[in-house]
């Protein structure tokens, strides 16, 4: 019923490559998560350790408890606890997705051309309230299922950037601006939709390579909900850990005082912001107040932060690497951010 | 295993408040509805997992996860280890402060009479930068907050209060400079101050630079203990 996403070659990196050929005992190679590709066993270790360092760092206190450190655990704690309840929400309707979503039934329903089927992803991100953290497992899933990748893709740029609590929060924060949030929600939406377009034209590509799924095919709803879930929970939610590091420590890095020097000159401050939203990584439901916090910067250039930090930040390249492959993030992260400037300079000349 | 001690850790911040040090107020239900879901989760992979040992010893099946997984427990180590102490002084030092910037608010009336006014620190600011009528001139207000030492206050502090719409990460501090301060107090300190604010001569509109609101001390009373909830929300 869910083969379709055994058409992955070679998921056992170890086997001979004969067995590539022979599919049904490709199959039983997959029971019990067997094969050793980065899985690590004896967890209950693995817990003991990590509480002997937490003991470890606390007796080091002495020298952790500086300003800087408190501070920097406050920015990664906080990313990590904010971003948990979305990412959860993302696992759940990922593993109701794998448990109840057949092949078969996207088949049926999603559009098969990809001029129908891109737009729709869009508007299907508006129904997601929650921030991006969640919808990579869930877009993931969503290929994996069998929907066209272009769409995957559309519908994990739209859902952060677009749904009714992102605008409303933008509104909130901009009540003098009321074309800000109709600005927004354009240039995201086109944004998204260019970049799934170009997906789609590249149309080869194969992000299934990348999906590690496997699954015993007598499994039960139940255990196959659970199974993807947690999978899922684990593997992005380890990214998303990374991502929160680098995130927290580039916060303390880079002086906010910078901003004040480059102010001047109208590309640089669209150029500046758009780094700033990539490397502060803040969840989209909050940088609509941030973004009202530097008065000193063009509508426009704000607008950039706005459409840019949903869709690429350092948090999402790495949880994208850990999710569709390095090879995709790394191609998808600088045409993401290029087409998210773009599009937000355009509709800011229009509009605002 | 994993996820069974996630989600126990998450239970544990909502159950002592922990968690309003780093997020939102109204993140609870979203975080609670979190670590159901996780305890749940880890709960049953436990379950089958031990099933699964029985039947089958050495089937592996326990804390089977990706190296990366792993790293989940990163910010618990942070958490125990580290104890993180949520925004102050230091994060006050490194943002530029933020001045209410809406202008369509209407103002009601003070009403002094049962003493201070008490009020959050972002509507102060409002009032004081937006309110056409002066409601705040002359009136006692009650504000709590941080001290921030700042040399652009000699004879006082900043009182401040982070403003937090997600998370710790995006606060943005709110400001209001305290003076006449008699004795000083140090960085991060929660006070209740009681305040008065006057019209300034020059309106802040035409004074140009980075808009301070200043107000004099009417008296500084130290609080052993953060407010419920130390961040104050934009909504």
């Amino acid at each position: 019923m869910f083969n379709v996403t055994d058409v992955r070659r070679g998921g056992n990196r170890h086997a001979p490559a004969a067995d590539d050929a022979n599919l049904g005992d490709h199959h039983h190679e997959h029971h019990h998560h067997h094969h050793g590709r980065s899985r690590v066993v004896l967890g209950p270790w693995i817990l003991t350790l990590v509480f002997v360092a937490t003991a470890g760092v606390r007796y080091l206190g002495g020298w952790l408890d500086g300003d800087d450190v408190r501070l920097w655990s406050t920015l990664f704690v906080s990313i990590c606890i904010q971003a948990l309840p979305f990412l959860v929400l993302g696992v759940v309707v990922s593993g109701l997705i794998a448990a109840f979503i057949s092949p078969d039934f996207v088949q049926r329903r999603v559009p098969k051309r990809p001029i129908l089927a891109v737009p729709s992803a869009g508007l299907a991100g508006m129904a997601l309230p929650g921030c991006e953290c969640g919808s990579v497992p869930i877009a993931g899933r969503l290929v994996a299922a069998g929907t066209p990748p272009a769409a995957a893709i559309t519908f994990l740029l739209a859902a952060p950037a677009i749904n009714p609590v992102v605008l409303v929060s933008t509104a909130v924060a901009f009540p003098n601006e009321p074309m800000l949030v109709v600005a927004r929600f354009l240039a995201s939406f086109l944004a998204a939709i260019a970049v799934g377009t170009w997906w789609a034209r590249r149309g080869s590509e194969n992000l299934l390579d990348a999906l590690k799924d496997d699954h015993d095919h007598d499994e039960s709803r139940l255990e196959r909900f659970v199974d993807v879930a947690s999978r899922d929970l684990v593997h992005a939610g380890g990214y998303l850990v990374l991502g929160a590091l680098a995130a927290a420590t580039l916060q303390l890095i880079v002086p906010r005082s910078v901003l004040d020097s480059v102010v001047s000159s109208e590309v640089l401050s669209v150029l500046v912001l758009a780094l700033l939203a990539v490397v502060l990584s803040i969840c989209s439901e909050a940088d609509a107040f941030v973004a009202a916090g530097l008065p000193q910067f063009s509508l426009t250039s704000r607008l950039v932060f706005l459409v840019v930090g949903p869709v690429i930040d350092i948090k999402l390249v790495a949880m994208h690497a850990g999710v569709f492959g390095r090879g995709f993030a790394l191609r998808f992260a600088p045409v993401t951010l290029i087409v998210a400037v773009s599009s937000a300079v355009i509709v800011g000349q229009v509009l605002l | 295993m994993l996820l069974l001690s996630l989600g126990l850790v998450a239970a544990g911040l909502i159950r002592t408040g922990g968690y309003g040090w780093f997020v939102q107020q109204r993140m609870l239900w979203p975080l609670v509805f979190a670590a159901v879901v996780l305890v749940l989760l880890g709960t049953y992979e436990a379950v089958q997992g031990v099933r699964q040992e029985l039947k089958v010893p050495d089937s592996k099946r326990w804390g089977v996860a990706p190296v990366v997984g792993w790293l989940l427990l990163l910010p618990l180590v942070v958490l125990i280890g580290v104890s993180p102490a949520g925004l102050g002084a230091a994060a006050a030092g490194r943002v530029e402060a933020f001045t209410p910037t809406d202008q369509t608010d209407t103002f009601g009336p003070l009403n002094a009479s049962n003493g201070p006014v008490e009020m959050r620190v972002y509507d102060f600011l409002d009032r004081a930068l937006w309110d056409t009528d002066e409601s705040l001139d002359g009136v006692p207000v009650r504000l709590e907050g941080l001290v921030v030492n700042d040399e652009r206050v000699p004879d006082g502090f900043m009182l401040t209060r982070f403003m937090v719409s997600c998370c710790a990460a995006d606060g943005i501090p709110l400001q209001v400079a305290v003076r006449g301060v008699e004795a000083p107090l140090p960085n991060d300190t929660w006070v209740v101050v009681d305040l008065m604010w006057q019209a300034p001569e020059v309106p802040y509109a035409e004074a140009g630079g980075a808009t301070i609101v200043e107000a004099d001390v009417i008296g500084v009373t130290p609080v052993p203990e953060a407010p419920n909830d130390p961040y104050e929300s934009p909504f």
